[in-house]
């Protein structure tokens, strides 16, 4: 299969992780992948073709409008592809209608200009096939696809023992890591979850370690969003100091995994809107990489339904400081967790089965 | 013929009262005119529609800015509207060679973002359409689209006057002409004139991202200089209260950016000051003056000795009245939107 997706790649966001891998992946197991543009210096292992007539599928990944190529590539696309053989990814759920999540939603009108009806119909134009990464899509015309997948290849670590795991991750004297706790990710509607995850910390902060949080606007409130007073990039830097949080700008996705390795715990989190919608991202799999324990901040049926059973023992539910001492005690337990919700997520979400999910879609 | 216009939605700035005219035009004449979108009540006299399908054409009123013709639009346009039934108006001269004016006013940066924009249309339609009479592009097709509309007319005496000069308008490449021409006229005479006022936007302040687009130099603008001179400043008004606002003052003044004076190229400011209860002064120069609004139209252009221009209008008020008068006879049987409408449809018909 010959599959030419179509989004705007860029080193620190979105499915940037995601698209390359498929790319990788996909060589490897027979298919053509390519990113519709011309050859990019910084993505040198990432194909990219402006040939639309060689491709079977342009499956367009979108998150925002700006995606979307611009005219007149936008134009070539449309015109050289015919409609059924264009798929979208939606993969934050602005093919529906409006729908918001404490001050998190799918359409943020004053930003962009488009409401949920040109969303909706903007979508219906380009694609036949519309396809959202949540297990429980709310609109009978989209297909769950969950997209974003599990890559053994890229652990970090790959561990054959609890034990092993547990007496690497405590280092000889019980502190093999510079940071007790990393976050990465972009400030942008998660600053209320991050808040009261480093509130919950305080009673233990001076035995979890240093806390580093890393990604864009979290050392500044950008001047457009004061201006148009959009509360999804809040962020209190006094707060901040007062919780001992350093602060770091974004970093490339490959070195994510590295990075979160340098801390002992790394939580994932997930928009309000997403957690409402089921919606996963690249960080849902890839933090189970990195050499670290995850700590899945997300709602108990999104993590049972994708992350396996074992994987609840990395909720740390509402006392997160207690939870956090008794990882620190026990690891092995913890760490057994992992091991097996590696095993579930490389059985289940691997690019490898997202291809054959991807070629069913496509083939139906 | 049902025209659908796509357009950037400003209520206070852009070819908005333009369009409400088409609207109007095409009640009268028995042609469909609507605009792109869902209703909005702050729109008065605008007709919405999201249905492709009604329309015979699609016209996209591009002026410096395209972001708003996103893809996600778009796409729905491209794959729904055959390209023959689409066309552009580059109200800003944007479909050009880079032109800079004195090394100040400019349509483009540079030629990357010329070629973008140009690509940009390209794809959009075959029909480029420029409202002026001598486009420099071989490939542009001159339509006047702006126009005159009567029902706008405020009679006189419909509003008290606050000033003795308004200057409707916003700041964007106009403060070099407002500074070294209108504010040193103002300046010689300001002990004989009562208030001066200038409506609009970036008067008193530079827009965020202006400094990141490198267009500092377009929203120039010196506050200081304004109390100094007694200047009010006051907010943009939206194209409903434009006319009343042009009433407040005995005089308008119509500045133009000097691109657009290279260019020639019209606006509906041309027009609508003249529907306002106010005698206009418009900075052209009188030949150019007299081509749009007739012989009469050459009393009205602003050059030369500005002050005392300002001086004789203020005191002569019954003379100019009467020449405002024949321009607007002028304006009625040879630009009025019924004529500017049939010219579209012609146009599109083409």
């Amino acid at each position: 299969m010959k599959l030419l997706f179509v989004s705007r790649l860029e080193r620190g966001v979105r499915a940037v992780r995601a698209l390359t891998r498929y790319a990788e992946i996909g060589k490897r197991l027979g298919h053509e992948v390519a990113m519709f543009g011309e050859p990019r210096a910084d993505f040198p292992s990432v194909p990219h073709s402006m040939d639309i007539e060689a491709f079977d599928f342009a499956v367009f990944v979108i998150y925002e409008a700006h995606d979307f190529p611009d005219l007149p590539h936008l134009a070539y696309l449309l015109d050289r592809m015919p409609k059924e053989r264009r798929i979208v990814i939606d993969c934050t759920g602005t093919y529906n209608e409006t729908i918001t999540v404490e001050h998190d939603c799918n359409h943020f009108v004053q930003l962009n200009g488009h409401e949920s009806w040109e969303w909706i119909e903007g979508f219906e134009a380009v694609a036949s096939k519309i396809l959202q990464p949540t297990l429980t899509p709310l609109r009978e015309d989209v297909r769950s696809f969950l997209f974003f997948a599990y890559d053994p290849s890229t652990e970090a670590r790959p561990y054959r023992s609890p034990q092993e795991a547990a007496a690497a991750w405590s280092g000889p004297n019980g502190a093999s890591k510079p940071y007790g706790v990393i976050y990465v990710g972009h400030n942008w509607e998660r600053w209320d979850q991050l808040r009261r995850f480093f509130e919950a910390l305080e009673p233990a902060r001076s035995r979890i370690g240093a806390i580093h949080l890393r990604g864009w606007a979290w050392d500044h409130r950008p001047d457009w969003a004061v201006e148009h007073g959009f509360q999804g990039v809040d962020v209190d830097l006094d707060f901040l100091k007062r919780a001992g949080v350093e602060t770091g700008g974004p970093i490339a996705f490959d070195e994510v995994v590295a990075l979160q390795g340098q801390a002992r715990f790394c939580p994932i989190f997930h928009r309000p809107l997403f957690n409402q919608l089921g919606l996963v991202t690249n960080r849902t799999f890839e933090t189970f990489c990195s050499d670290t324990l995850p700590l899945l901040m997300l709602p108990e049926r999104v993590v049972e339904s994708i992350h396996g059973h074992d994987a609840l023992r990395l909720r740390p539910g509402d006392d997160v400081a207690r939870r956090l001492e008794d990882m620190m005690r026990r690891p092995e337990f913890y760490w057994e967790a992992v091991l097996k919700t590696r095993a579930h997520l490389a059985a289940h979400h691997s690019y490898e089965r997202r291809f054959e999910e991807l070629m069913t879609i496509l083939e139906n | 013929m049902n025209i659908l216009f796509m357009m950037d939605r400003r209520a206070n700035a852009g070819s908005i009262q333009a369009v409400a005219s088409y609207v109007r035009a095409g009640d009268e004449l028995g042609h469909t005119i609507a605009v792109y979108g869902q209703p909005d009540p702050k729109y008065l006299g605008i007709r919405w529609s999201t249905e492709f399908d009604s329309f015979d054409h699609v016209v996209f009123v591009c002026e410096f800015g395209i972001g708003w013709m996103s893809a996600l639009r778009m796409s729905r346009i491209l794959t729904q509207v055959p390209r023959k039934k689409r066309a552009v108006l580059d109200a800003d001269g944007m479909y050009n060679p880079v032109v800079c004016v004195d090394m100040y006013d400019r349509n483009h940066a540079d030629e990357h973002n010329r070629a973008r924009w140009v690509a940009h249309c390209d794809a959009v339609a075959d029909k480029i359409f420029q409202p002026t009479l001598e486009p420099l592009n071989a490939a542009v097709l001159p339509l006047p689209f702006y126009g005159y509309d009567p029902t706008l007319r405020l009679e006189l005496g419909a509003r008290p006057k606050s000033f003795d000069i308004v200057h409707l308008g916003h700041n964007w490449w106009r403060w070099r002409e407002v500074s070294s021409r209108v504010l040193p006229a103002i300046e010689r005479i300001r002990p004989k004139l009562d208030g001066v006022c200038f409506v609009g936007l970036w008067w008193d302040m530079v827009p965020a991202g202006a400094r990141e687009q490198n267009l500092e130099m377009a929203f120039e603008f010196d506050m200081d200089r304004f109390r100094r001179l007694g200047i009010d400043v006051k907010p943009a008004v939206p194209f409903t209260e434009v006319v009343s606002a042009m009433s407040e003052g005995r005089v308008n003044i119509m500045t133009q950016r000097p691109l657009f004076r290279r260019l020639k190229l019209l606006t509906a400011k041309y027009f609508e000051i003249f529907c306002a209860d106010t005698i206009p002064l418009v900075m052209l120069e009188p030949a150019h003056a007299e081509s749009i609004y007739g012989p009469a139209g050459r009393e009205l252009a602003l050059h030369g000795n500005i002050s005392d221009k300002l001086l004789d209008v203020i005191q002569n008020p019954l003379r100019y009245r009467q020449i405002v008068e024949a321009v607007r006879i002028h304006l009625v049987d040879c630009h009025s939107y019924h004529r500017r409408l049939q010219q579209l449809v012609d146009a599109l018909r083409s």
